[in-house]
């Protein structure tokens, strides 16, 4: 006989606390304990057997791992918060009292603490921390628009602001952006850093308002570990980079409205030869891999253009580009025999992993005008190494102004209206230029080249815009016709060519009466012959319904085809275990709902297109 | 006011009246003048106390006062008088305080107030004074349809006094400077102007001062204890100061000098400016830990086509989408936005939800639980088990080839003789039909008063009978037409010409032999089983055809028996059995026999008498069971649709359990040679499985559904009662509730 067991002594009630439980034992607080979790990113865990882990009750709680809280009682940051609580009761006290000398001491002392060890601890190596900042930036981009109030200091928001300017700078720097989405929640971006894609959401510039059920003090807190957390990252990347960290900012550009561009970046070599030695030594200290990688990134920065040289087809459109940057009016004619033949590879390559060259708008000079945003369009176009101006209404620091010569593309989102005032002077520079909508250069740089402009030119209904982050396999893909929808397309065709005349009703009940009938006659010679009388007394010609009988005719014969094994798969289902039963019918449920959807867009598509032919043809 | 509320006055009262007659006697014995007196006295008494009787601290008495006088009024006129000097008081202070004067005492010596004297007439008691309306403390809205608001002391009609309507009281107002002072009196139903003094304490309370004009809160202290010639000679305690009182703290000396030496150290350094470490640093240059990293947390999904601001038409939703979206909780929308299409980009607002969708993945990041789940990437379809295709598994009935109606009556049972070639069926109406598998022709027919429960066929193959089951009675048959070996063997087991002798136990169940004279469709012996047992559920044979069991549907014993035809004897096999018993099996090789209760079949040993296993088949309610030939294999049908495959080597635990028909089974049955077995249910489907079964102990039984039989109706919920299979052929013979018995050939 073993030893006896005691209930709760072992196993699921041992490894697991209640949050109530870990509160307790942690002596805290409540706000403290959340705290603590958000900071150390430590997270509930649903145990196999909630009643176990619960000692036989099933109240919904939230458990922990007894490791994660043996852990967290040893924590600095848990002693420096019991030294905050101690020492605002001094400050109280004296503040009660009216002994300002002493409040002013204890309020020198005050206890702070610091993330660093957090940081390292939740990221031991750099790639985790690259990994996991898309969350980091999304907060630091969100915080650098909100209006500050009570609650939120300006010099948060200068930080985040800070923050997410040098992301910028970096990314433009080292030329990695990839793609960018103009969704309704905002403005997605894709960057390929240290071979981990960061996607992040930038808000429209709007003033946002915190909504009243949101706690505040959640996401502040979520901001200073991001915070933390960036800066290390940005120092690293930075110094990897061999530039300053952080890149001194220019005060007076700053209040001018320069944006990004009140920061400068500085060369580390230029700048002080011995940081340089400093960190050399660093480096060399360091592993072999983060050495590559630096390396990797300086190469590519260095070498970019004679890199992105070697591809094919597309670098030709490039040289195009480059050779017709002069002459605008020769590039149509140049571009249209490429036309038929880029319009396959288009769709190829967007299948294909896109190799998206570093200085796709690099032949290019943009304007914006004045309606267009400047933060979102200066850093698309100089991370792909286009040069760009603004009007002064859009914040300072313009490298050039409307009038330069240099100017190729006009990025301008206002409807078409004619100038009947305007000089020789300003004619001739807008037939020079381009001008295309906002979307363009999105769309140019999710495809990797450069897109005809035409369907872009101002006042143009723009071509649908699309996610270059793609769907689920087997989605409905709105850039190819329809799958299965290849016969009824053609199908529908015929009807109308058919019966003009005749109206849409009549259209598709003649179609559906038709194809009942061949379904039918399909079977026996007597019905067939039936179904031809009656289709000619319909008024369809034999052609139409020859055809009709012989699809029939196939698709029965896969049915059966098809019926047989289906009918015994549906008797083995019997002798399927429970388990898999259910697994089976929760995977076939998921089958059936995604081509519901799939469906469901497809015959929204034809409807639309039917309509579009229908109204084309009522006007013509 | 209450009883209650009087006695309690009343008590009061006495109090009252004790503490006052308690100075009585002591002020005639003084000869001193009431008001001025007590204060003489109390001096004289001790000067203890002083401070404390300077208040009037008359005030709850003074409420009580007040009552007891508003409720009986005048009936003590004595008492009135007697406590005059203390309701004086406190009237005074409810309401008008008179001026007090502040003179020098001339037996203390000290200042002292001394307030006017009142005289004790009527006129000193302002409840008597002026309230000529003597109704008392009622409502008086009583009088509002009234000409009179009351009644004066003579009990004459105090007459409404006129009130003028609301412009009289503007112009009042207006024109009267001293109209605002004047307030409602509720009893006398006019506006009456309030007096200075009165006014003078609204406005202090107004101003939240002391009412009382005359009272000074910050009165000089008088020191009792302190100053020269007043303080205490004896100390209070006896106890010799302590040491701590005279000499420096050592402990405390040692900490200061603590402090002092880490000065000096240079320890401690005052005024220290805040730690020096750059707030960002090369943080990745030292090696990582050898801890693995967290699980990094799930990247939140990307967008998808329908999320840009200019999205392809037909992710637009239309307008019942739309309104399905809006009419859901936002938990329960499958998208947390609506597709939208704009022109242009300067037309995209700003997105309004995007702080709470923030705010959400930080919820979800630190609250939600996380669980690490591998994604299946499987074909759904592989699941599926192969099987050998049914065509490879022939043959198995497929068709029906032909149907035996019975005209009335839902057929209960059926069974096929031996050889293969006769069926006879019995339905609820009482009529038995014995006809060829073959052709369907019926060949003779019985007909009895009651329903028949249960039919078989003796699987003797040299004699020919079978055993019909009615009420309280088990009636051996033989068929026409039989060659007259067969039925002179048959006629000489069943009714031998010398009975055997009686058993030593004598059983409660008779057999009867009727006299030979009767017609060859009477049947040719009986076995009456115990009155009451009601219809025989089941008959069943033991191969040798020697023994049958019966299982009657009456409760109590279980109603089993075991007859044996030589010995023309019956016997119960169990003197008590756990639950009702729904069926029993012989089995085909050992003397083992089954029985399935409500919820388990046990195997009893009958050569041993003990039970050999339970048998847990995990069905509510076992409704059919049946033996594979080989006698290693059970399967069991319930009520609850399952169907349980027991492997008797293994375990008391099913081997398999299926559920495939969408109703309650009825009847399961192996074929005797071939591999197959069906089951009927009450959803009018019968199941032909194929069941090979190795002899080796290794390779598991297998077992491939091969057909569904679809033919007979549900009739009244019922639909397939009985199936059987044909001996030697791949046939199924099936008796449905609606009164069809179908063959069913390959």
């Amino acid at each position: 006989m073993g030893r006896l067991r005691t209930k709760g002594k072992a196993g699921a009630a041992k490894a697991y606390v209640t949050r109530s439980s870990a509160v307790k034992r942690l002596q805290c607080s409540l706000a403290d304990f959340r705290r603590l979790c958000i900071l150390k990113g430590i997270f509930p865990r649903e145990p196999r057997n909630k009643k176990k882990a619960n000692k036989g009750s099933t109240a919904p709680t939230s458990f922990y791992y007894a490791k994660d809280i043996a852990y967290l009682a040893h924590e600095p940051v848990l002693k420096k918060l019991r030294e905050h609580k101690a020492f605002a009761k001094k400050l109280s006290r004296a503040l009660g009292r009216g002994e300002w000398s002493s409040a002013k001491s204890l309020e020198d002392n005050k206890p702070s603490y610091r993330l660093d060890h957090i940081i390292k601890e939740r990221y031991p190596t750099f790639i985790d921390a690259v990994r996991d900042i898309d969350d980091a930036l999304c907060m630091i981009f969100l915080f650098a628009s909100l209006p500050s109030n009570s609650r939120i200091p300006p010099s948060l928001i200068e930080n985040c602001a800070r923050l997410a300017a040098e992301w910028q700078l970096y990314i433009m720097h080292s030329r990695s952006l990839r793609k960018t989405f103009l969704s309704i929640k905002g403005i997605y971006y894709q960057a390929e850093v240290m071979d981990q894609s960061v996607t992040w959401l930038v808000p429209y510039q709007f003033t946002q308002n915190i909504p009243s059920d949101v706690d505040v003090r959640v996401m502040l807190t979520f901001l200073e570990l991001y915070q933390t957390l960036l800066g290390f990252v940005f120092f690293k990347l930075y110094t990897d980079a061999g530039l300053v960290y952080p890149p001194p900012l220019d005060t007076q550009k700053d209040e001018g409205g320069a944006g990004v561009g009140a920061f400068s970046l500085q060369d580390a070599n230029h700048n002080a030869t011995l940081v340089v030695a400093a960190k050399e030594v660093k480096v060399d200290g360091k592993k072999v891999s983060s050495k590559d990688v630096r390396q990797t990134i300086k190469h590519i920065v260095a070498s970019a253009p004679p890199s992105s040289e070697g591809d094919m087809m597309m670098v030709d459109t490039h040289t195009n580009a480059a050779e017709t940057d002069e002459e605008f009016v020769a590039q149509p004619s140049t571009s249209d025999p490429n036309a038929p033949t880029i319009l396959p590879t288009l769709q190829s390559l967007n299948a294909l992993p896109q190799t998206i060259s570093a200085d796709l708008f690099a032949p290019y000079t943009f304007f914006l005008s004045r309606e267009s945003s400047r933060p979102i369009f200066e850093f698309i176009v100089r991370s792909f190494g286009g040069r760009i101006g603004w009007p002064p209404s859009s914040g300072s620091g313009s490298p050039f102004d409307e009038t330069d010569d240099s100017i190729t593309h006009v990025i301008i989102d206002r409807p078409l209206v004619g100038k009947p005032n305007e000089t020789a002077e300003e004619r001739d520079r807008r037939f020079r230029r381009k001008y295309v909508q906002p979307q363009w250069v999105v769309d140019c740089l999710n495809a990797g080249k450069i897109l005809l402009g035409e369907p872009y030119g101002q006042g143009k209904t723009l071509p649908p815009h699309l996610s270059p982050f793609g769907e689920y396999e087997g989605a409905y893909d709105p850039t190819v016709g329809l799958t299965h929808g290849d016969i009824t397309i053609t199908e529908a065709g015929d009807g109308d060519e058919e019966d003009v005349s005749s109206s849409a009703d009549d259209d598709t009940e003649d179609d559906a009466a038709l194809k009942a009938a061949a379904a039918v006659a399909a079977e026996d010679p007597a019905a067939l012959r039936a179904a031809e009388l009656a289709a000619e007394a319909a008024g369809i010609d034999y052609g139409t319904f020859e055809k009709e009988v012989t699809k029939s005719l196939t698709k029965a014969k896969k049915a059966d085809a098809n019926g047989q094994p289906d009918r015994e798969d549906d008797m083995n289902k019997m002798m399927m275990s429970n388990k898999k039963r259910k697994l089976y019918e929760r995977m076939k449920h998921g089958e059936k709902k995604r081509e519901a959807q799939r469906a469901n867009l497809e015959l929204k598509k034809l409807t639309i297109t039917k309509e579009r032919k229908r109204v084309l043809k009522s006007t013509s | 006011m209450t009883a209650t509320g009087l006695t309690k006055n009343l008590k009061k009262r006495k109090e009252v009246d004790g503490e006052v007659q308690e100075p009585g006697p002591f002020a005639e014995t003084v000869g001193l003048e009431m008001l001025s007196d007590e204060e003489d006295e109390d001096g004289g008494s001790g000067s203890g106390d002083r401070e404390v009787d300077e208040f009037p601290e008359i005030d709850t008495r003074s409420d009580s006062e007040d009552e007891y006088e508003g409720s009986e009024d005048g009936s003590d006129e004595e008492d009135d008088e007697e406590s005059s000097e203390a309701s004086s008081d406190a009237d005074s202070g409810l309401h008008i305080f008179p001026e007090s004067k502040t003179i020098l005492s001339n037996i203390t010596g000290q200042l002292k107030h001394v307030y006017p004297e009142i005289e004790p007439d009527y006129d000193s008691d302002s409840s008597t004074e002026d309230a000529p309306n003597r109704v008392g403390n009622v409502p008086m809205h009583w009088y509002d349809d009234l000409p009179h608001i009351g009644y004066d002391m003579n009990g004459k009609q105090i007459l409404r006094p006129a009130r003028g309507d609301e412009l009289d009281k503007f112009l009042s107002t207006v024109e009267d400077p001293t109209s605002w002072t004047a307030a409602f009196d509720k009893t006398l139903q006019m506006d009456k102007p309030l007096t200075p003094e009165e006014l003078d304490i609204i406005r202090r309370l107004q101003a939240n001062e002391v009412p009382d004009p005359s009272y000074n809160p910050y009165e000089p202290t008088t020191e009792w204890f302190t100053g020269k010639g007043k303080e205490e000679v004896m100390p209070l305690t006896s106890a010799p100061e302590p040491k701590r009182r005279w000499v420096p703290s050592k402990w405390e000396k040692q900490k200061v000098m603590k402090i002092v030496r880490a000065i000096r150290q240079g320890r401690i350094v005052p005024f220290k400016p805040s730690s020096s470490k750059p707030q960002f640093y090369s943080i990745w240059a030292e090696p990582p830990s050898s801890h693995p990293p967290p699980l990094p947390a799930p990247k939140p999904r990307l967008p998808t086509h329908s999320e840009s601001y200019n999205p392809p038409e037909e992710y637009l939703p239309t307008d019942a989408e739309r309104a399905e979206w809006e009419a859901n909780d936002p938990e329960d929308r499958e998208k947390d936005y609506l597709p939208k299409k704009y022109s242009a980009l300067r037309l995209v607002p700003a997105y309004d939800r995007f702080i709470k969708e923030r705010f959400n993945r930080q919820l979800d990041l630190y609250l939600a639980p996380r669980v690490q789940r591998t994604k299946l990437n499987i074909d759904p379809n592989s699941l599926i088990p192969k099987l050998p295709s049914p065509n490879s598994l022939r043959p198995f009935p497929s068709y029906r080839s032909l149907r035996f109606s019975h005209d009335k009556g839902r057929v209960r049972c059926l069974s096929i003789s031996p050889d293969g070639a006769w069926t006879i069926s019995g339905d609820e109406d009482g009529v038995v039909s014995l006809w060829e598998v073959n052709v369907g022709r019926e060949v003779k027919r019985w007909k009895f008063d009651y329903k028949i429960g249960a039919l078989e066929w003796c699987p003797r193959l040299d004699i020919s009978f079978f055993v019909v089951g009615v009420e309280d009675k088990l009636l051996f048959l033989i068929p026409p037409h039989l060659p007259s070996a067969v039925f002179t063997l048959t006629k000489s087991v069943l009714a031998p010409a010398t009975l055997p002798p009686a058993p030593a136990t004598p059983s409660p169940i008779k057999w009867n032999t009727p006299p030979s004279s009767t017609s060859a469709d009477s049947p040719i012996l009986t076995i009456d089983l115990p009155s009451s047992s009601g219809v025989p559920r089941q008959i069943t044979w033991h191969r040798r055809g020697d023994y049958l069991a019966s299982v009657s549907s009456s409760e109590g014993q279980g109603g089993v028996w075991i007859h044996q035809i030589s010995k023309r004897h019956s016997q119960a096999p169990f003197k008590k059995i756990r639950g009702s018993v729904q069926l029993v099996l012989f089995h085909p090789l050992k003397p083992h026999f089954f029985v399935a209760t409500q919820r388990y079949v046990r195997l009893y040993n009958l050569a041993e008498q003990k039970l050999v296993k339970t048998l847990m088949p995990g069905i509510k309610w076992i409704s059919c069971m049946d033996v594979h030939p080989s006698g290693d294999h059970l399967i069991v049908g319930g009520y609850d649709r399952k169907l349980c495959w027991f492997d008797l080597e293994l375990s008391d635990k099913p081997y398999k359990i299926l559920r495939y028909h969408t109703r309650a089974l009825r009847s399961l049955q192996f074929h005797p040679t071939y591999p197959l077995f069906a089951s009927s249910s009450d959803d009018g489907a019968i199941q032909i499985f194929h069941s090979r079964v190795y002899n080796d102990l290794m390779t598991d039984p297998l077992i491939v559904p091969l057909k569904i039989l679809r033919g007979h109706e549900v009739k009244e919920g019922l639909g397939v009662l009985q199936v059987k299979w044909c001996y030697g052929q791949p046939w199924l013979v099936s008796a449905g509730a609606d009164g069809n018995v179908a063959v069913w050939c390959s």
